[in-house]
């Protein structure tokens, strides 16, 4: 778990939304997608794709049904709406609809397919940024653990740090939608989630 | 045991003889060179009353203030609920007619107000009697103009009850030292002047409820003017409003604003930089002043100006029209700090501001703190490190005050939805 490849990864997305860039890549780990999927669910970044060295095919030029199938499928989406959604669990069988019910869900899933290198070294992590009024989302990311001093933070630690205050050398949420990741064990959290739950963890970063 | 005693036995022997009276030939002796002050002759403050004095202040008082009687506190009882008369009594109790004779005045001269009023404050909106209006006229409301023979009549009439009301116990008769006669002269004088300014002089009616009305100044449309003070001093501090529309900055101001001059009123401004700049040309130096002026309603609008100019005067002025030109909105939370922590780089100065909890006050260095109060913040801290150039620290702090990142904004970008949990909170008190 280096913080020294997280660091990289902080400054180069505050330099991406400087740039106003789209989509932006970072390395593969499994410290940075969970934590990207953490940027994600505060609403900070719109996409996480993992990929190869050349950037995925936007959503709507990924796969396109051929013009017959259309209409069978919108007939179908109207049945079934959550069908257009890929799914994991594997089709379970059913009766006289259930070749043209998989058929939609295979295109479905191809929608989705992106491909990826087998060489793990030339995969990345593909990241889309948020903007709105013209100002990007995420403005600042900071790392408050550092490579060379870890800060662990403990629930009455978080609870002072969310309500503003400085606590365990690390100076509270003061920013207007500041937020603060911790890796804990039980994967990586926003610092707000961690009080909730009552669990403490190392700080990785802030984000606001 | 020892060293006492021969002193105390002095001590004892002078205090056993009689002390000499200040009469006596010889006069105290001095401790110091300055002359000794005549003792001050004593005298009260307020002359004594003798008691028959006090009995006649008493028959006065009890004749022009009687106290309640049943008819009258019945009559109370209808109009006033039990605790509303309870506090009448108490404060009829607490004023001592007594007082109100020997310190209050009761006005006797003709232009006396035909109303209660001691007029201990003149306020020029309230300080009239209750209006009445048409329908507290009873019967007809018919007015025609008098005749001569009414007229005079009306007059003479008039006359007659303001001379009665100068002199309650009848116009003095017989031999008049000269002083009085004067006095009399002229309170002729003033009657028949009232009597013939008197509208019910001039228009009569059959009904003299009507007639009433006419003079009555409850029933005026216009309301009594104030006082116009007229010396030099109040002439020349006065301004004419022709001679305020002469600027034509200012009036540009207006228009472009669209604002009228009530509202340029409320609006409060500061210089706050002001050094002398120069321009170097062929012909030499041009030396100009440069001003740097904020303007603000203390709620929520901000501005900054800049004026350069020859003149000073008209270089600040330049700087207070582009401050009220500049304003914009600044953002306020619960309409008294900020929301969250700002930065803002202008130049080489960070200005960091921090939003601060509710009686805190506004501690920060004076530029910021003025700007802080002319936007309406009451609670603020800053901190200036670095380059504290006055010019960048307010342009820095203007735009990080601006620009400021507003809670239900960011959660629209990031496609949250915000709830405000104060109103539950706190029974919805909040701003």
């Amino acid at each position: 778990m280096s913080l020294v490849n997280l660091a990289h990864v902080c400054s180069h997305l505050q330099n991406a939304s400087k740039a106003r860039l789209g989509l932006t890549s970072i390395p593969v780990s499994k410290l940075h997608v969970k934590l990207m999927l953490g940027l994600q669910k505060e609403g900070l970044i719109s996409s996480v794709t993992l990929g190869g060295p050349r950037p995925p095919l936007p959503y709507l030029l990924q796969a396109s049904p051929d013009p017959e199938d259309m209409g069978k499928m919108a007939q179908e989406m109207q049945e079934e709406p959550w069908l257009a959604y890929p799914s994991e669990r594997p089709q379970i069988s059913r009766d006289a609809a259930e070749e043209e019910v998989s058929q939609i869900a295979n295109v479905a899933s191809e929608v989705y397919k992106v491909p990826i290198p087998q060489n793990p070294a030339q995969r990345r992590l593909w990241l889309g940024l948020k903007y709105w009024n013209n100002e990007p989302v995420l403005r600042n990311m900071k790392l408050i653990s550092k490579p060379t001093r870890r800060i662990w933070l403990t629930t009455q630690d978080l609870n002072k740090i969310t309500r503003t205050r400085a606590s365990s050398y690390v100076p509270g949420l003061t920013h207007p939608g500041e937020c603060m990741f911790l890796t804990t064990d039980r994967g990586i959290l926003e610092a707000r989630e961690c009080v909730e739950r009552r669990i403490g963890g190392m700080a990785l970063c802030r984000v606001w | 045991m020892s060293v006492c005693r021969p002193t105390r036995c002095l001590f004892s022997w002078l205090s056993s003889i009689p002390k000499p009276s200040s009469s006596a030939s010889h006069p105290r002796r001095p401790f110091s060179s300055t002359t000794v002050r005549s003792g001050r002759k004593r005298r009260p403050h307020y002359p004594s009353i003798k008691a028959e004095d006090l009995a006649l202040l008493n028959q006065a008082a009890e004749t022009n203030y009687p106290k309640y009687d049943t008819s009258e506190t019945s009559l109370l009882s209808k109009r006033y609920t039990k605790s509303q008369i309870a506090a009448i009594k108490a404060a009829e109790a607490a004023l001592d007619p007594k007082d109100i004779i020997t310190q209050g005045q009761r006005r006797t001269d003709p232009w006396q107000l035909p109303y209660e009023d001691d007029l201990a404050e003149v306020d020029p909106v309230t300080d009239h009697a209750d209006k009445l209006s048409h329908r507290d006229i009873k019967g007809p409301k018919n007015f025609r103009r008098a005749n001569e023979v009414e007229r005079d009549e009306a007059i003479a009439q008039i006359a007659n009850e303001n001379l009665a009301k100068l002199y309650p116990s009848g116009v003095p008769d017989g031999k008049l030292s000269p002083k009085e006669q004067q006095h009399l002269e002229e309170a002729m004088q003033a009657a028949l002047t009232q009597a013939a300014l008197d509208p019910r002089a001039i228009y009569t009616s059959d009904n003299p409820h009507a007639v009433a009305a006419l003079a009555d100044p409850r029933h005026s449309v216009v309301l009594p003017d104030l006082p116009r003070i007229e010396n030099r001093m109040a002439r020349q501090t006065r301004r004419l409003s022709n001679e305020e529309q002469e600027d034509p900055r200012e009036r540009r101001l207006l228009q472009y604003m669209d604002w009228d001059k009530k509202e340029l009123r409320k609006i409060r401004s500061k210089t706050l930089v002001v050094h002398g700049v120069t321009n170097q040309t062929r012909m030499g130096k041009i030396r100009s002043m440069y001003y740097l002026t904020i303007a603000g309603n203390g709620d929520g609008l901000l501005g900054v100006g800049e004026g350069k100019s020859v003149e000073p005067e008209e270089g600040r002025k330049q700087s207070v029209m582009s401050a009220i030109r500049n304003m914009r909105p600044i953002p306020r939370y619960e309409n008294r700090t900020i929301f969250g922590d700002l930065e803002k780089k202008f130049g080489a100065t960070r200005v960091k501001l921090y939003s601060r909890p509710p009686g805190f006050g506004l501690r920060t260095q004076h530029l910021i703190f003025e700007m802080a109060r002319l936007a309406g913040l009451q609670d603020l801290s800053a901190r200036v490190p670095g380059a504290r150039n006055k010019m960048n620290v307010i342009k820095a702090t203007w735009e990080a005050l601006c620009n400021q990142k507003l809670p239900d904004e960011i959660a629209r970008g990031r496609g949250k939805k915000l709830v405000d949990v104060r109103k539950v909170y706190y029974g919805g008190s909040v701003h």
